[in-house]
């Protein structure tokens, strides 16, 4: 047989045993191409919006290539260990160490530039259908053409030829290395011996435990008001990943083996065969996965994180421009509404008009609000708060008495730091007079924009009478540049797009008119940039890693091949250790999977209200995606014990 | 009462053009509390005839009861069925799952049959202790001998009480004391538990335990030998020199 042969032969036995090898490879090369297409794509200018969009992208485009790389070096390690005994049965019959990584290097070129060719091409098919998507996540109206771009090519090309060299570089040393006795072995030596828990490991696992807890109570305080200056906040954010990291890595080390062997004591030798095969094979072996599955964990719990946190930003857009401005439109000066409302007309849209003084009034609110933060962290006195605040004489569903205050403009980030009683009494304090008024409760409709409301608070509103007296006496030192506020609301919301199109052609971006559409989409299309490249970077890890663990299940399969011959011959059947196989699978996947969504969780949980206004559609969303995406893996390692079980009697 | 029986069983490997015939027609029958081995060279058809007997192959022809129960027309289902109730084994290699402890190890086949875990209790005790294990069950098969691996093997086979024990050269791995150990404790069992034990091997050390001795060659019945009233080391004698005739390359003419 010729070396051509040998070569032929051995990559047709190769691309049955690795198609989700070939599988991730040209993915990845798709993933990498596409993205890169992005990059030169002169319609995408407009959606990278600034030198910081360009700069996002390149940064994710060079991450990209760090997360393939990674993968590919130790996929390539991972076959290259299952293949020793072929090199050293190379070798035994007289060829020398360089011809046998000729033939590795000339099969590996086959495989994985036919198949990076391949990525290449699916990248381009997938690339419009990626740019559309894009599009419609930033709100820009950009045109999703199919065009090949060269430059994206020559990127790739040179990128994963790089790999390819190291990889290359990586045979060869591995050959090298290994002698003709070590690479019969090299299997077993990596295995574990079985032992007794000892006591040592036992601490491990319930300190991995404790600190994981701690972590993440910790982290419940972070933003509570326990921290105080930026200093402590960090060190504290430290804190947290290092307790929860190296938690993490104790507990893959030995509170899982801790919590299995438990489990075990308890049924005194007496397993079932579901038991046989999943608690007693993850318990040892768990642990010399234990770095691998730290740093799939950490990474998993990084991407759900920021992918909860980008959408969460994303998801309460509309939102948050809703509190930040009063009204579809909002404007500061007569003369320009009138404008715009002509403009309005022109175009037979129609829409309704409030129009509010306001004034800035120092309140004091000590009886109706419960500050959820540090006395240090209060910025202001509650006794003496700067409240916007309006008459009800130009809302028409509400009036009040005259002794009354009713505020308006609460949302879930205000909620985190200031809880507002349902009743009680607070005072208004002008120049001269104090008003002491009864607090008649907090609305959530927002009426003001967000420069009269530093930001998003509440404003108030009294009666007429009340607002009358407060003009005469105010504070002229407090009061905001602008005093008047125009809102106009389209009666017809289907019209908002043509109106905020009028809008924009009429004001320039210099005013103080806003525009909630405008604002809305400002916010989607720069939290929609980083969802797309945080989504792109995530789908990338979460391949990557679902296959190194699929590869690693199929080595631990044929290393169990033997265990299932015995069970099949002491009578258990085909079906039984299926069974058990899939009990298995969930743990070996669900345990990495949990705890990488419990950090994200945690993580999201501290600090998402300074990203958004609504936390569970998002995060759960997210979630549930990772998780769904993630199980194909688990599902086609199943598959692959089924194919060994049924081989092993 | 016949707790085996086998009537010209053939097996072949290979296809059509290119048979290579394994056994040409054993007939076999074993009573109830007979421990019996089969002896024979290299390639004689001991192993396939084992594996065949204890329904881990097929036969190509030929038909196999064990209690009276047919078990070559069954089905794989129904076999891994049959396996885990009538059917007990001992292997060279112990077979044991080494992330498991030498009493989980032990317990594996009563789980199958879902003893409760107090019978299977009971059960684990005497036999362990009558396999001297018992203060070792908490141990990995890694932490323990040859001899004490293969003796977790032997409890694991006896343990849920099989019709018939199929021991495929037991003691092939073991020093000369591990071996006269088991095989000592095999006889014991044998005996007190009156089961049924066939054993292949090629020591004729280890035959001379047993109360009957089959010789194949060639994939059929050479001869066989009982023990009867003689001694152990009457018997030994006798297999030798069956051996002596029987084996090596003959001088044709």
């Amino acid at each position: 047989m010729s070396i051509n042969q040998l070569i032929l032969r051995s990559l047709k036995k190769n691309l049955k045993n690795y198609y989700l090898y070939v599988f991730a490879l040209m993915f990845t090369v798709a993933l990498y191409f596409a993205f890169v297409t992005l990059q030169y794509d002169p319609a995408m200018d407009e959606t990278k919006g600034s030198i910081k969009g360009a700069a996002a992208i390149r940064t994710a485009s060079v991450l990209l290539v760090a997360i393939v790389s990674i993968f590919l070096l130790y996929a390539n390690n991972i076959f290259i260990k299952r293949r020793s005994k072929e090199i050293g049965l190379f070798q035994l019959v007289g060829m020398t160490k360089g011809k046998i990584l000729q033939i590795l290097t000339i099969e590996n070129l086959i495989l994985y530039f036919s198949s990076t060719l391949i990525g290449i091409f699916i990248g381009f098919s997938v690339s419009k259908l990626i740019t559309m998507i894009l599009f419609k996540l930033t709100k820009v109206d950009g045109i999703a053409s199919l065009h090949f771009s060269s430059e994206a090519f020559i990127q790739t090309l040179i990128v994963f030829s790089v790999i390819y060299l190291f990889i290359t570089l990586m045979n060869w040393f591995f050959i090298k290395k290994q002698s003709i006795l070590s690479l019969f072995r090299v299997k077993s030596s990596t295995e574990e011996k079985v032992k007794k828990v000892s006591i040592f490991q036992m601490l491990y696992g319930i300190a991995g435990i404790l600190l994981i807890i701690l972590g993440y109570y910790v982290s419940s305080k972070l933003f509570g008001g326990d921290f105080v200056t930026i200093n402590e906040l960090f060190l504290a954010m430290v804190f947290i990943l290092a307790a929860v990291i190296i938690g993490t890595y104790l507990f893959y080390k030995g509170s899982v083996r801790f919590i299995f062997y438990l489990i075990r004591k308890k049924k005194d030798g007496y397993l079932n065969i579901h038991q046989v095969l999943s608690l007693s094979s993850i318990m040892f072996r768990m642990k010399s996965n234990a770095l691998l599955l730290t740093i799939i964990t950490t990474v998993s719990a990084l991407a759900v994180g920021l992918l909860s946190l980008s959408y969460i930003s994303y998801y309460s857009a509309e939102e948050n421009a809703q509190y930040t401005v009063g009204g579809d439109f909002a404007f500061t000066n007569m003369e320009d509404a009138q404008t715009f409302k002509l403009k309005l007309t022109e175009n037979k849209i129609d829409f309704t008009e409030r129009k509010f003084e306001v004034i800035q009034v120092e309140a004091n609110l000590e009886n109706i609000i419960v500050s959820n933060l540090d006395e240090n962290l209060l910025t202001n006195d509650l006794t003496s708060m700067p409240v916007p605040v309006i008459s009800d004489q130009s809302l028409d569903h509400i009036d009040l008495s005259k002794g009354d205050i009713l505020f308006t403009g609460y949302n879930d980030m205000l909620n985190m730091f200031f809880s507002f009683k349902d009743s009680g009494n607070l005072e208004l304090i002008g120049k001269q007079h104090t008003i002491p008024l009864a607090f008649q409760g907090l609305q959530k409709e927002q009426y003001l924009s967000y420069y009269f409301t530093a930001g998003g608070s509440p404003s108030a509103i009294v009666d007429d009478t009340v607002f009358q007296t407060l003009r005469e006496d105010k504070d002229p030192s407090i009061q905001g540049e602008y005093s008047l506020h125009i809102g106009i609301n389209l009666v017809d919301e289907s019209k908002a797009e043509e109106a905020a199109e009028i809008f924009r052609s009429t004001f320039t971006d210099d005013t103080y008119h806003l525009s909630r559409i405008e604002r809305s989409n400002e916010q989607k299309h720069l939290y929609g940039l980083i969802m797309f490249i945080v989504g792109f970077l995530g789908l990338t890890f979460l391949i990557t890693s679902g296959c190194i663990l699929y590869f690693k299940q199929m080595d631990e399969s044929e290393e169990e091949k033997p265990n299932y011959t015995i069970l099949r011959k002491l009578g258990f059947t085909e079906e039984d250790l299926a069974k058990g196989i899939q009990a298995k699978q969930i743990f070996n996947f669900g345990i990495p999977l949990t705890i990488g969504l419990l950090h994200g969780y945690f993580a999201v949980q501290s600090g998402w209200f300074l990203f958004g206004t609504e936390v569970w559609t998002p995060m759960i969303i997210v979630m549930v995606l990772y998780t769904a995406l993630y199980s194909i893996f688990g599902i086609l390692s199943v598959f692959y014990y089924k194919k060994v079980i049924k081989e092993a009697l | 009462m016949n707790i085996l029986e086998a009537v010209k069983i053939h097996k072949s490997y290979g296809n059509k053009f290119n048979k290579q015939e394994v056994l040409m027609g054993i007939d076999l029958n074993i009573r109830k509390g007979e421990f019996v081995s089969i002896m024979g060279a290299s390639g004689s058809g001991k192993t396939t005839l084992l594996n065949v007997l204890s329904s881990i192959d097929k036969v190509s022809d030929g038909t196999i009861y064990i209690e009276g129960k047919e078990m070559t027309s069954m089905k794989e289902r129904q076999l891994a069925e049959f396996r885990k109730n009538y059917l007990g084994f001992i292997f060279q290699d112990y077979n044991l799952l080494d992330t498991l402890t030498v009493k989980e190890n032990i317990l594996l086949p009563l789980s199958i049959t879902k003893t409760p875990k107090r019978a299977a209790e009971e059960k684990f005790k005497t036999v362990a202790i009558d396999l001297g294990i018992y203060e070792l069950k908490d141990k990995y098969p890694n932490e323990i001998s040859g001899g004490q691996k293969q003796r977790t093997s032997a409890a694991r086979a006896f343990i849920h009480e099989p019709s018939i024990i199929f021991a495929d050269e037991p003691t092939g791995a073991l020093d000369s004391k591990s071996a006269s150990d088991l095989l000592n404790k095999l006889s014991d069992l044998n005996q007190k538990r009156n089961a049924t034990i066939l054993m292949v091997t090629h020591d004729p050390v280890a035959a001379s335990y047993c109360s009957r001795v089959i010789f194949i060659k060639d994939g059929r019945i050479y001869t066989q030998l009982n023990k009867g009233e003689q001694s152990r080391q009457g018997l030994f004698q006798d297999i030798m020199k069956t051996q002596g005739v029987l084996g090596g390359v003959q001088n044709e003419h």
